[in-house]
């Protein structure tokens, strides 16, 4: 018998194992898909374009895998190039879901969503905190721990008070031309924009810019979009190989978790293998749920049988804008260039704290965007070849608390049911055009989009912490309430969501869960 | 007057990309465009309204565009695809990466791309009237 079953090999999975690793015995069922073969690609992208004669299989696919998109707008382009299927492969099969008003994407990748991660990291304040029953204090030393394992590139500038101290920061990663111009016009304005309740900063990134835990430093080869397991860019699964090779945990891929049921001294945890079909059962005196606050959540109300209860269920609303700087329009691409978050962006507005990262580069296909300007082919085409330097993406988040209507529920069928019944309202954009406007980018309301709700990625609060919890809710100490053996260590024990990325703060405190569990009393 | 033979899915890939690109496209991308029709677009692979435009060599990118703003065009997707195929191949590099210009030629290039996309409408629009294309 284990320790610990940890159902799950995303941020929160490994973060878990990892803490409880060395000490614990632990198995960490997953279903894992990888990667296919990666080719061996020299130089950058843009060198790469210029030089290979034809791109076909690398960039659009033997399936014509970046076609999804002719039928079915993906939540993420990067989620659709064939190197980059992997990550979302059979999830419809594993855990269909119906949606209304929402579109959620599932992993079954081994280090699952974090695969295409835009692995920006930053620490919740304890305003950002609020709600929860886990203070800063608790949680910093697992931040410290983990922002020493992936390795945080950054700077601490005006964002500093947002994203607080790091004890280790390696140099931020370079800037584009666009974001360095963005970045010297909010220097030049930045009183007048203080006042209006803007910040600007460098991103922190879980991209190495100095050698770090035998991972090499960043190349800006801009192969985000179509490539997987660049080793400068932390992923899940390299932690989860580590762990491996160590043999400090079991790993059993190919088990997709069914059920779970607790016994007075065990939990055993039913799975069916994802190949063969067959059911197997695993017991552990704990078990550890980092299946994603949506597919743990739906462990939960499986091994409940409990097809009436709705789960409240947390994503950071967005908005896009895209930001354009006319100086450079015309210029000749950056021989190297990446398609990392560049810079955030930091907005005070009616007591709200909003967030905002700014992307720069041309990182997807120009055939991805073509035919979404309303110009004729030729005349988008020119637009787009000209103005690839010279445009920028500004993508916010609003945060989200826990409101009646956004749920899900699993139907006697077995689908996940998903909705979306109250439309956040999403304010502040009249601010932020203005303060685009005066860091000297053209921005336009008319260029204004609401992508739909799920397009954040950021899915939590389906089984909240509490200090007092009910039914589906955790304990401070993340225990599922009328449980002893059962714990929940990803997204879904968030109460709520600031307008910050989430996945550092699920994986402190996957970490401090796991830490905390007291084995000697149970 | 007899009707010019429907033209297959391989007359396409000619027509737009020659249209497009100013050259015509090499074998393998005219065999990926078949396998991309079907693999995306099924039965619907065979589209009346594309065909009428290669069959009577009306300007595609003038038609594309007042279909597009009407809403979801099968045209547009099978453009889409072929730009898709025709980006990845650094032959085509010119079209979708700018090697550097300055400003004001920027500039006047984009004004004077609009204003054809101007054009471009009223003659689709014509086309698409004159030829009952939808
Ligand atoms: C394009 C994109 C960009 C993003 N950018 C950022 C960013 O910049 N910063 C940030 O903080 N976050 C970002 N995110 C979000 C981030 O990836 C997620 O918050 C994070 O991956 C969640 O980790 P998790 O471990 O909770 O769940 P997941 O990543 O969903 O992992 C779930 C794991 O559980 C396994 N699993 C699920 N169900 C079962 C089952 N029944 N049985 C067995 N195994 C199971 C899966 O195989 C997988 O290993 C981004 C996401 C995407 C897609």
């Amino acid at each position: 018998m284990f320790d610990a079953i940890v159902v799950g090999s995303g941020a929160a999975g490994v973060a878990a194992a990892r803490a409880l690793s060395g000490t614990r015995s632990i198995l960490v069922l997953d279903v894992g898909h990888r990667p296919p073969p990666l080719p061996d690609t020299e130089g950058t992208l843009n060198e790469l374009r210029q030089h290979s004669p034809d791109l076909f299989h690398f960039l659009i696919g033997e399936r014509f895998e970046s076609l999804h998109n002719l039928h079915n707008p993906p939540v993420s382009l990067k989620l659709k190039a064939p190197l980059m299927t992997y990550i979302l492969r059979d999830a419809a099969t594993l855990s269909p879901h119906r949606a209304t008003a929402f579109q959620a994407v599932m992993s079954f990748a081994a280090g699952g969503l974090a695969n295409a991660w835009g692995a920006g990291v930053y620490r919740f304040t304890p305003s950002d905190l609020t709600d929860f029953p886990v203070t800063r204090a608790q949680l910093d030393p697992f931040y410290d721990d983990v922002g020493a394992h992936i390795g945080i590139s950054g700077e601490d500038d005006d964002l500093f008070p947002l994203f607080g101290h790091e004890p280790v920061l390696q140099p931020p990663v370079q800037l584009s031309r666009f974001a360095a111009d963005l970045l010297r016009g909010y220097r030049r304005r930045k009183p007048g924009l203080a006042a209006q309740g803007i910040s600007l900063g460098r991103t922190r990134l879980a991209v190495l810019t100095r050698p770090h835990n035998n991972r090499p430093v960043y190349r800006y080869g801009n192969y985000e979009f179509f490539r997987p397991y660049d080793r400068a860019i932390y992923n899940p699964a390299f932690t989860l190989d580590e762990l491996i090779a160590a043999n400090r945990i079991v790993y059993e891929p190919r088990h997709l978790a069914a059920s779970y049921r607790e016994h007075s001294d065990h939990v055993e945890v039913i799975s069916r293998h994802t190949e063969t079909g067959e059911i197997q059962r695993f017991q552990g005196r704990t078990l550890i749920l980092a299946a994603g606050a949506i597919n743990s959540a739906k462990l939960v109300l499986q091994s409940n049988r409990d097809h009436d209860t709705r789960l409240p269920l947390l994503d950071n609303p967005m908005a896009c804008l895209p930001l354009f700087r006319l100086n450079r329009i015309g210029q000749a691409l950056e021989p190297s260039d990446s398609s990392l978050g560049q810079l955030n962006l930091i907005c005070r507005h009616d007591g709200l704290v909003l967030q905002g990262s700014i992307y720069g580069g041309p990182g997807p296909l120009r055939s991805d965007l073509i035919f979404q300007l309303p110009f004729a082919i030729g005349a988008n085409l020119s637009l787009l070849r000209r103005l690839a330097v010279a445009t920028g993406l500004l993508m916010m988040f609003y945060p989200c608390d826990p409101v009646a209507g956004n749920d899900l529920r699993l139907a006697p069928d077995g689908v996940l049911e998903i909705r979306c019944g109250t439309k956040p309202l999403l304010p502040a954009r009249d601010v932020l055009l203005k303060a685009m406007r005066s860091m000297g980018c053209v921005a336009s309301a008319a260029m204004w989009q609401y992508p739909a709700m799920g397009a954040g990625i950021h899915y939590a609060g389906t089984l909240p912490m509490r200090t007092q919890p009910g039914r589906y809710q955790l304990d401070p100490a993340g225990r599922l309430s009328g449980t002893r053996r059962i714990f929940v260590a990803d997204g879904a024990a968030f109460p709520r969501l600031p307008a910050k990325n989430l996945t550092y703060t699920i994986m402190a405190n996957a970490a401090r869960i796991a830490s905390s569990i007291p084995f000697e009393a149970l | 007057m007899t009707e010019p033979p429907a033209p297959t899915l391989a007359a396409e890939a000619e027509a737009f990309h020659l249209a497009f690109f100013h050259h015509p496209p090499p074998a393998e991308v005219v065999e990926r465009y078949i396998a991309a029709n079907l693999h995306c677009l099924g039965e619907s692979a065979l589209d009346p309204t594309s065909s009428a435009v290669v069959r009577r060599h009306l300007d595609p990118e003038a038609v594309e565009l007042v279909l597009r703003l009407r809403g979801p065009s099968r045209l547009t997707q099978k453009i889409q695809i072929l730009f898709y195929l025709a980006e990845v191949r650094s032959e085509n590099y010119g079209f979708f990466a700018s090697q550097g210009e300055s400003l004001p030629a920027a500039l006047l290039a984009l004004i004077a791309s609009v204003l054809r996309s101007a054009w471009k409408f009223l003659k689709g629009h014509y086309l698409v009237r004159r030829y009952r294309l939808v």
